[in-house]
């Protein structure tokens, strides 16, 4: 089990970034994700596996400066 | 206990201190170090209606101070220092910025820069909304503003220390003495004698770990201006505060909205980038995984060894603590490393706290050198600070020299034998050390990424071509640490900020080139009208921008516009409202910062400046400049040519793929430029319109006198 923002999600071996967006059925624009305490960008959602336990928030926008 | 300082009084004079209303002291202070004198100004209600504060009244004083001859070190040339009727709140988060202006010395034009730290609220807690210093003295000289007592004295103190944090540290301990959070102080230090880009540090007391902290304003040489008026501080000594102290028009509604903002950032921070924890140096890795993070000179936008450098590294080295540099500031973002051991230097084998490094700081003295090594960004980013240095120029200029060498446009005969590959810490480390003693290939560095151009074409001959390329500089200033290439809209928010290519008029590439957000040039255009003009009024008022955008409300992405974080845009609206008495509405907040923005244009004009000319970027920021460039992200800048432009490239050589993107590229920004003059209100010469100027209330007699000398009338 995993937790996305404050919801629980069902976890998977070898879950990835991606996969987790797909089973939530996530439409937004979310261009990066934090695992834990790190940062994960859209280019890497494909290779990037999500931990069993992990918190994940899906970060709304990056404003920067 | 420091060593006891010697003090010797120059000039002096009492005042009355005001009581603030509705935000406002109502009165500013010059100070002229040539003839030593000071004067009191009022301020009147059209400079509040018109320029609202901060950095608007900044320029308003500046524009009278100065001609359109006026050189960066003539002494009419002035520094000016302001909050904003909101700045010095100590329930709303980041409300405790200075804005800083003068006449840059890389640019000659206008330059503005902000900064954290506690003098902008004391001086204005201390009877002045703003501070203007013009003339020269003979050096050593300290400015002591006593809101305790009422006095101004100008002070000759010979046995100050030389760097910044020294001068931040006696300063703070002899005028404060046991109340030393009453404090604060500005300094710049020996490399911001020594080079252009001189930044100044504003001083705040850490009370938790009994220490002067500083807070950089950095861009565009305002330390080195600070130097040449012989200038070794300034020191505000403030009384205790309150939330009532700024003398809200609605106490009741200020409380509700701050709470409301600050209960946003204690829940969301957590959630989001956790900068109470990091700062901006989660930015890092999400640039380089985006190719957005610049490395060997803006050549590229990621590299394999740039984990290296990401914010699990600094979040392990950063001293914890909750780390604001205003009270009241949840986001807290300052955070600094304790205990670091330079290497090299005078520091070299003793303890010091280095405040940060930020994201740019990062990026630009750590990636965009080739340098990967966190420990030599620390040693840097301490050195700039110490040294009054700003670490983006620094960074920017070096990897430009870096790139030169690596280029064999010069080699180790011009550098005075230094090896100037990139990744070479040690040789960055000397030039560093060389600009704070004025001395060897650092004061050549220390001009600029411009000077240098025209130095290394003219001494050297060097391929002038070749450099206007790759120099990462636009109207004299260097950019700052993000990669445009792919980005358009970030090309103008480069090229078309009014001071230089700083991203702190409009960061749009991740709205533009990773959301696509705005793929017309109407869309582009508007939003390099609305985001310049949001981000100029936080300067206006005493604000930190970071509470805006970069934590949003739980519910931003079902907004209309989610990037406009409009939900905290209302509760500045109510901010504003509730301090000054002026009611207004988001729309309200673009109108006030287009009467400033288009006036700091019309100044840039006044300086010979603020034309289209001004306005262009090197190719390096639009597209990929050299073969190396071109074929290391062969495969997108090949479709781009065929499926955006319809061009067959079979059989093409690299050189002639460069030149037909560059082409296209350099097409597409002139088109750009033209939907941005039009939705700004400007000439295609990129001119403020008479009519623009009388729909904002700016049409005073000179700004007439002045759009009619370039051809201006309608």
């Amino acid at each position: 089990m995993i937790r996305v923002d404050d919801q629980e999600v069902q976890w998977f071996e070898g879950m990835t970034v991606t996969d987790l967006l797909k089973q939530i059925g996530y439409e937004g624009s979310c261009a990066v994700v934090r695992i834990n305490e790190t940062h994960v960008s859209r280019p890497t959602f494909d290779q990037t596996l999500v931990p069993d336990g992990a918190q994940v928030y899906l970060i709304p926008m990056i404003a920067g400066g | 206990m420091l060593t006891p300082l010697h003090q010797q009084a120059i000039a002096s004079m009492s005042y009355e201190k005001p009581d603030l209303v509705h935000g406002y002291a109502g009165q500013t202070l010059k100070v002229d170090l040539t003839d030593r004198s000071f004067e009191i100004k009022p301020v009147t209600r059209e400079m509040k209606d018109t320029f609202t504060g901060g950095k608007g009244f900044d320029l308003w004083l500046l524009w009278n101070a100065v001609t359109g001859e006026t050189a960066w070190n003539d002494p009419e040339n002035a520094v000016c220092i302001s909050s904003g009727p909101m700045g010095g709140t100590p329930i709303y988060p980041g409300s405790g910025k200075s804005i800083v202006t003068t006449i840059s010395p890389l640019t000659g034009s206008v330059m503005d820069s902000n900064v954290g730290g506690y003098f902008g609220p004391y001086l204005k807690f201390s009877g002045f909304d703003a501070l203007e210093i013009v003339g020269k003295s003979a050096g050593n000289t300290v400015l002591y503003i006593d809101g305790e007592s009422g006095n101004i004295q100008l002070l000759d103190m010979n046995d100050l220390p030389e760097e910044s944090y020294g001068l931040s540290e006696a300063l703070t301990e002899h005028f404060g003495g046991p109340d030393r959070k009453k404090i604060s102080v500005v300094s710049a230090g020996p490399g911001a004698r020594h080079t252009y880009f001189g930044c100044l540090n504003f001083s705040y007391y850490d009370g938790r770990r009994k220490q002067t902290r500083n807070k950089q304003a950095g861009r565009g040489g305002i330390g080195t201006v600070f130097e040449d008026k012989g200038l070794k501080g300034l020191v505000v000594k403030c009384t205790s505060f309150s939330v009532d102290t700024n003398n809200p028009a609605d106490k009741d509604a200020l409380k509700t909205c701050a709470k409301a903002h600050t209960r946003n950032i204690r829940e969301l921070d957590p959630k989001q980038n956790e900068m109470a924890k990091g700062g901006t140096t989660f930015i890092t890795m999400i640039m380089n995984d985006h190719d957005l993070l610049p490395t060997h000179n803006f050549r590229y936008g990621q590299h394999p060894q740039a984990k290296n450098l990401a914010a699990d590294v600094f979040r392990r080295l950063f001293d914890p603590g909750f780390d604001g540099c205003w009270y009241g500031c949840s986001v807290a973002c300052a955070h600094g490393v304790k205990g670091f051991v330079p290497t090299t230097g005078p520091y070299r084998g003793q303890q010091v706290f280095v405040d940060g490094p930020e994201y740019e700081t990062i990026a630009g003295v750590g990636s965009n050198l080739g340098i990967f090594d966190p420990y030599t960004v620390l040693e840097i980013n301490f050195y700039c600070d110490a040294y009054g240095i700003d670490t983006i120029s620094f960074g920017t200029a070096t990897a430009f020299a870096m790139d030169c060498y690596d280029s064999k446009l010069i080699g180790k005969e011009q550098t005075g034998g230094l090896d100037l590959s990139f990744g070479n810490r040690w040789s960055a480390l000397t030039l560093l050390h060389q600009m704070a003693a004025g001395e060897g290939f650092g004061v050549v560095l220390g001009k600029g990424i411009r000077k240098m151009k025209e130095f290394f074409s003219r001494e050297y001959g060097a391929d002038a071509a070749l450099m206007q390329d790759i120099g990462m500089e636009s109207k004299g200033l260097e950019f700052s640490e993000y990669i445009s290439k792919e980005s358009l809209a970030q090309q103008g928010g480069y090229g078309l900020a009014l001071k230089g290519p700083q991203h702190d008029e409009a960061w749009l590439i991740f709205l533009d080139q990773v959301h696509n957000l705005m793929p017309t040039f109407e869309q582009k255009s508007e939003n390099l009208h609305w985001f310049p003009m949001i981000r100029t009024w936080f300067g206006l008022c005493g604000l930190c921008k970071l509470p805006w955008n970069d934590i949003v409300p739980a519910d931003n992405d079902q907004t209309e516009e989610p990037a406009k974080v409009m939900g905290h845009m209302k509760l500045y609206a109510e901010y504003f409202s509730s301090v000054t008495g002026r009611q207004v509405t988001p729309d309200d907040l673009v109108v006030m910062s287009e009467k400033v923005y288009n006036f700091q244009r019309l100044f840039n004009l006044k300086m010979g400046f603020g034309r289209r000319t001004q306005d262009r970027i090197p190719y390096r920021a639009m597209g990929p400049a050299t073969v190396l460039e071109y074929e290391s992200r062969q495969k997108r800048y090949d479709q781009d040519l065929r499926d955006k432009y319809g061009l067959d490239v079979t059989g093409l050589t690299t050189s002639e793929k460069i030149a037909a993107l560059r082409e296209k590229r350099e097409e597409q920004y002139e088109k750009l430029t033209d939907a941005v003059y039009a939705r700004r209100g400007w000439t295609s010469d990129g001119i403020p319109t008479l009519a623009t100027v009388k729909r904002l209330g700016i049409d005073y007699p000179e700004v007439v006198e002045l759009l009619a000398a370039h051809g201006v009338r309608e």
